[in-house]
């Protein structure tokens, strides 16, 4: 059985897997516990949700189209039956002067 | 691409289809393997974006992440007869192109000798010494982050913060917390235990928490 979580310590602790819900029931329900008695905490566990978010939000990338085109071409190279992709307008500048090396952006 | 014995696929538990319907993973690694570029090509397709941003976060520069992805690529073509299955073809597409990224930052002077001998030093909440929060860690910001945001104000205090992290602790944060990666995933690409990825992750997020903290508890400019 799991021993009542009284400080808020142990409940920070906790946090990282609690939110992924990864945490042992007996836990998440002893980390429960601690937060319907613990304001504190309750506001510790927004923020640090809020933390994830904002950060995804600020930071968060995808791989560009020109890239796309220039690997599919790369591997066209040096993989046998690898299909090309067309290249968009933009790629097909970039592709008139490569080489079969890694192509700078 | 020539058939050997290193090829031939342990019994496995057969593959969960695909909400998609096309192959999963596992069918068109065995047709890659038999000299299908076609399928190499949808292995490509399929996990080129993860790819490109654990390459990102790690050389933390687009050009040397395309040339990791090519090099990752390529490599796991030419490794393709000794994949035998028993891991995620993700995770071991992973843990190449990380090898790659790092012999890249080592040639290049930048990577640390080893992943856990960083000095580590993370901000965190305060604690009493009876161990209760300590009120400069207990500031409500997190309804107030929207209005923030759309000045870009925020944004370049997540992009100082993170950039202030020790380099282990933010490749960590960025493929989970950003990028979406499992932590078996992050584990097997980064060569760590999931206990020490979820501890850096935990830490990270503290940290960052307690800079964000900061940001709100500022007279706004």
């Amino acid at each position: 059985m799991t021993s009542p979580i009284e400080h808020c310590k142990e409940c920070v602790d906790l946090l990282g897997e609690y939110i992924e819900g990864t945490l042992q029931p007996e836990q998440a329900k002893a980390l429960e516990d601690h937060l319907s008695l613990c304001p504190p905490c309750i506001t510790f566990v927004r923020t640090y949700r809020a933390t994830r978010k904002l950060c995804r939000a600020a930071l968060v990338t995808d791989m560009p189209h020109e890239l796309m085109s220039s690997l599919s071409s790369f591997l066209g190279k040096h993989v046998p039956g690898f299909p090309c992709s067309k290249p968009d307008s933009s790629a097909v500048a970039m592709e008139a002067t490569a080489d079969i090396g890694p192509k700078k952006v | 691409m020539a058939d050997t014995p290193q090829m031939q696929q342990q019994a496995l538990a057969p593959e969960e289809p695909r909400a998609d319907g096309q192959p999963g993973d596992r069918e068109l690694v065995e047709r890659a393997q038999k000299g299908d570029g076609a399928a190499f090509a949808q292995l490509v397709e399929r996990h080129q974006r993860q790819l490109y941003r654990l390459a990102l976060r790690m050389t933390g520069s687009e050009a040397d992440a395309q040339e990791v992805l090519q090099e990752a690529f390529l490599n796991a073509y030419q490794k393709l007869p000794l994949f035998r299955g028993e891991a995620q073809f993700s995770s071991w597409l992973y843990r190449i192109a990380a090898n790659s990224a790092l012999m890249r930052l080592r040639r290049k002077r930048r990577a640390p000798d080893s992943l856990s001998d960083q000095a580590l030093e993370l901000s965190g909440p305060r604690f009493s010494a009876e161990g209760y929060l300590e009120p400069t860690s207990s500031s409500d910001w997190s309804q107030r982050a929207d209005e923030r945001m759309m000045s870009g104000e925020l944004g370049a205090a997540i992009n100082k913060a993170v950039e202030q992290l020790p380099d282990d602790y933010r490749t960590v944060f960025l493929l989970k917390d950003v990028d979406g990666l499992s932590n078996e995933d992050i584990a097997q690409a980064l060569d760590l235990t999931v206990p020490a990825v979820k501890s850096r992750l935990h830490r990270a997020r503290l940290a960052l928490r307690e800079k964000l903290g900061e940001f709100f508890d500022a007279p706004a400019k």
